[in-house]
């Protein structure tokens, strides 16, 4: 009687089944590795935002604020510091003009913890110096020790660089008060100018080339065109962008020519993305149209654009997304360093998001290492949520043909 | 009858439709023509003032020198080392990866997957560079003596993970496209999967395994933002990647930042090195897709 | 079966339609998709409120002669086209005719069920939103239109709300009739209409064809004979692209004349 059948379906070699479910495990250990290193660094950019430090106040200024205090009490605090009167201090703080500057140059603060008790508001002014700044396990480790060697006009703080501040300050040669504000809204208005350039010609040439021209001379130029765009590399746009955009047309470090320049690389992206929008929905939704007596206007425009729609738009979402992260092109058509202030239009000077945050990642002082730690996390925030967006609309819209 | 008369689809509305499409079609086109024309102008001009030779073959690239020097081998040679630490890292990685994806994982689990690497390719490189600047060097100071705040070793390794989408996605639809009876061919000879992946699979896709190898080379040369912040600005050539060292797109950006004045050799310079690297991109972009036409197995 | 012999066939009619009497007449139509020829030398008058159906094994063209009846067959690229096609008395071939201006006068329904992914009003109207209907008009075409498909009870209370892919599959033809017949086409043409449906479904669609006829010409292909009995006043069979022979649906049913025509309906090929 030969082997029993059950043996005979393990390969018959013992050595070759092992080999199978190592190899399987094997192939899988890269996208391990790489979540690893993508926890890696999410883990330690949040830590980077937090640090223990010893502030000293140009003031004087060490007093720390209870909860509830509203911030014009904690400026007016920092003002009778400085040395005004009661009357100058109030009248400062109702004149618009002046109030700006103040806000410009202070910071009030939330901090997780001070010298005088957790959860207070602090002053932080832009002349403020930092005598030392600690990761936060070491401070919190030290912190008696600290307290205890604060000297006059000294503070001791549990900063939080992701904060409701930062979110709105401009940015500073002090990273004690620098923020992001500035590099957000111009983030949104360069997106939206290109976006509103991109879409209608990415789209239109998707439209083109899946439904009046499958195939052709002019079909296969455009398609090899549109690869070989697709793989130049995103600073030769921002070439493109400084010389044509920037000084050829002379339109200068601009929001309008970054938006054209981003406009560009985004084309290619959502081309793609629309195609395979277009591509999903079935031939016989064309036929049905067609039998009926549309045109080929008529069928793209009111049967498969509205049937490809959702796709359409969470492609647009994706690109959005990938849009908001480019630094390189950006950088040369003059995204300049040091914006005080919010871009007023399109022929405003401006930065971006990523863009401010190389620079942030550039600068000597180790602090704006945790200026950019904070930047990254909003960077981040703000793509999970375009891609949280697009997740929902794909799964929402799916469409059982 | 009614029919002769009636023509809907000589309603003007329909041309003028079709023109307008094909109109913003052409803007890709006239894209194309503006990297072109946008590099021209200032390559020509740049190399009226410094020779073809000083550039090509130089061996040192000293721009602001008071004898400035134009010669761009270090450059490319910072490119190679940082793409070539990185293809080390996204090869074997993307394609175990690829193989993965397209020969052992269950259907549940392919289209997780896949989604965890499309978030991978959506990562910001700024965040990347921060990340290697930050916090690889310093980890990998701790057991590599003599290496720089700013060296190609941490940008090259990080880069690599960036680029492991790029090759496994590629490289997964070569190897998809390779048709089932193939592979049952295989199965039905006793073969195991391990065995039917390595040594049928893989190598009937090798000519879309290739592009998917030299399209990520590419990509890892254009790459910016990770080596201009964590491989440093200085241009120097060498082999060892623990120096810093410049790349042709970190000059890009140096030069960019800078304050050269517009119409100086120096600033032209910014164009001489991106026209040679859109030269080098799109060299290899056709490349690939070369490889693919030629060598791609017909299954009709 | 010898091709070349088929090739050069001359239909066998029985009882061929008079000219007064035909919608559609068909005259030494030839298609080729490049250079495959597809249909070969068809003639054939199709009488007006009747029902004809076209029979014959997968791949004799069945398909493909009723796409010629309203120009459907444009849309593939390469294809040529030689013959004519009058209906009602006007060459559709003829240079001048806009084909968009053929389809909207002539229905047709699909194998499979093609809903718009939008509410089933709007369906219907797609036809005449075409030809500039609005308003109360269109709101009274559309509902006469899903009473005659009879869908109108099923749906009356969400017809305006309700989107027309979550109908069953029978209810979705019913409303691809429906949007077919709101233009009031003189010809429905009809392609398989039950091939991807239940028997149920398909007893009722037969049903509403048969109701159909009185007001519209009816050209039905069909894989299965019975329904081309059960349904059709005549029938064309058909053979690699040839029109073997045409007549009665009765007389070709129980005394076809052709020997070929016989071997299909009794089952010996197809």
């Amino acid at each position: 009687m030969s082997e029993p059948l059950l043996s005979k379906t393990q390969g018959g070699d013992p050595w070759k089944a092992r080999i199978d479910r190592v190899f399987a495990r094997a192939l899988v250990l890269p996208l391990f590795l790489a979540l690893a290193l993508l926890s890696w660094l999410l883990l330690d950019t949040l830590y980077r935002s937090f640090s223990v430090q010893v502030v000293r106040s140009d003031v004087g200024l060490s007093q720390t604020f209870p909860l509830g205090t509203a911030w014009q009490e904690a400026l007016k605090a920092a003002l009778l510091q400085e040395g005004y009167t009661e009357e100058e201090a109030e009248a400062m703080l109702k004149d618009p003009k002046e109030l700006r500057a103040l806000l410009n140059q202070n910071r009030v603060e939330l901090m997780w913890n001070t010298h005088e008790g957790p959860l207070r508001y602090v002053v932080t002014g832009s002349y403020d110096e930092r005598v030392l700044d600690l990761p936060l396990l070491q401070g919190l480790r030290r912190w008696e020790e600290l307290k205890a060697g604060l000297g006059e006009g000294e503070r001791l703080v549990l900063n939080p660089w992701l904060d409701q501040t930062f979110l709105t300050r401009f940015p500073s040669r002090n990273p004690l008060i620098a923020g992001i504000g500035v590099a957000v809204v111009g983030t949104v208005w360069v997106l939206t100018l290109a976006l509103l350039i991109a879409i209608p010609v990415g789209v239109g040439t998707a439209i083109l080339l899946e439904e009046y021209l499958r195939e052709g001379r002019l079909n296969r130029i455009l398609e090899v065109n549109l690869r070989n765009l697709a793989g130049v590399p995103s600073i030769v746009y921002g070439l493109l962008g400084l010389a044509f955009f920037v000084r050829e047309m002379g339109l200068g470090p601009t929001v309008l020519a970054a938006a054209l320049t981003l406009a560009l690389l985004g084309i290619p992206v959502i081309t793609v993305t629309a195609r395979e929008a277009l591509r999903a929905v079935p031939e016989s939704q064309r036929q049905a149209a067609f039998a009926l007596g549309a045109t080929r206007r008529q069928v793209v425009f009111r049967v498969v654009l509205p049937a490809a729609l959702p796709g359409v738009v969470t492609g647009v979402i994706l690109s959005a997304a990938r849009l908001i992260g480019e630094a390189a092109p950006l950088l040369l058509v003059g995204a300049a360093a040091y914006v005080p202030f919010y871009p007023s239009g399109p022929l405003s000077e401006y930065t971006v998001i990523p863009v401010q945050i190389y620079l942030w990642v550039s600068q000597p002082q180790p602090e704006f290492a945790r200026v950019a730690a904070a930047g990254i996390l909003v960077m981040l925030l703000v793509l999970s949520g375009l891609y949280l967006a697009a997740l929902y609309l794909r799964n929402r819209f799916r469409r059982e043909w | 009858m009614e029919l002769l008369r009636q023509a809907p689809s000589r309603n003007p509305k329909e041309v003028l439709t079709f023109a307008l499409l094909v109109l913003l079609g052409a803007v890709t086109l006239l894209t194309t023509l503006g990297v072109v024309l946008s590099l021209l102008g200032d390559v020509v001009e740049f190399f009226r003032r410094v020779p073809l030779t000083e550039f090509l073959f130089a061996p040192e690239w000293t721009p602001l020198f008071a004898e400035p020097r134009y010669g761009i081998a270090p450059l490319i040679a910072g490119t190679l080392l940082v793409t070539a630490i990185a293809l080390t890292v996204a090869i074997p990685l993307g394609l175990a990866l690829a193989i993965y994806i397209s020969e052992l994982a269950p259907h549940r689990v392919r289209a997780r997957v896949m989604g965890i690497l499309e978030l991978f390719e959506g990562i910001p490189t700024v965040v990347l560079g921060y990340f290697a600047l930050l916090t690889v060097t310093p980890f990998l100071q701790k057991f590599i003596p003599g290496l720089q705040i700013f060296n190609p070793l941490s940008a090259g390794l990080v880069m690599g993970f960036a680029i492991i989408p790029y090759v496994s996605n590629v490289a997964a639809d070569a190897m998809q496209s390779v048709p089932r009876a193939i592979r049952e061919a295989a199965y039905a000879l006793g073969a195991r999967p391990y065995e039917v992946a390595l040594r049928v699979v893989f190598p009937a896709a090798i000519s879309g395994i290739i592009a998917a190898i030299i399209l990520a080379t590419s990509r890892a040369i254009g790459e910016t933002m990770i080596v201009a912040i964590a491989a440093g600005q200085r241009p120097t050539l060498t082999l060892d990647p623990r120096e810093t060292i410049a790349t042709m797109t970190s000059f890009i950006v140096q030069a960019a930042t800078g304050d050269q004045p517009a119409g100086s050799t120096a600033s032209l310079a910014l164009f001489a090195v991106g026209a040679t690297l859109f030269l080098m991109t799109l060299g290899l972009n056709i490349l690939a897709q070369y490889v693919v036409e030629r060598y791609r197995e017909r299954y009709e | 079966m010898k091709l070349e012999i088929l090739q050069n066939h001359e239909t066998v009619r029985t009882a061929p339609v008079p000219e007064a009497e035909a919608l559609v007449d068909v005259r030494h139509l030839n298609l080729f998709y490049g250079e495959k020829q597809a249909l070969f030398d068809i003639s054939v008058r199709f009488p007006k409120k009747q029902v004809t159906a076209i029979i014959g094994p997968s791949g004799c063209g069945k398909s493909t002669l009723l796409r010629s009846l309203n120009r459907m067959n444009d849309l593939i690229p390469g294809v040529r086209v030689t013959g004519e096609v009058l209906y009602e008395g006007v060459n559709i071939y003829d240079p001048r005719v806009d084909p968009v201006a053929v389809r909207r006068h002539i229905g047709m329904v699909f194998q499979k069920p093609n809903p718009f992914p939008k509410t089933i009003f709007e369906n219907v109207a797609f036809g005449l939103r075409l030809m500039g209907v609005k308003g109360s008009e269109l709101e009274d075409r559309v509902v006469a239109a899903l009473k005659r498909a009879a869908l109108w009870e099923e749906v009356r209370e969400v017809f305006k709300k309700q989107s027309g892919l979550r109908l069953s599959g029978g209810q979705q033809q019913r409303l691809c009739i429906a949007r077919a017949i709101a233009v009031e086409p003189p010809l429905l043409l009809m392609d398989e209409p039950t091939s991807a449906l239940d028997p149920i479904a398909t007893q009722a669609i037969e049903d509403l064809i048969l109701e159909l006829k009185s007001r519209y010409t009816v050209i039905i292909v069909t894989h299965n004979m019975q329904q081309a009995a059960r349904v059709s006043d005549r029938t064309l069979f058909m053979h690699l692209g040839v029109l073997v022979e045409e007549g009665p649906t009765e007389e070709i049913f129980t005394k076809p004349k052709h020997p070929y025509t016989e071997a299909y309906i009794t089952g010996r090929f197809g």
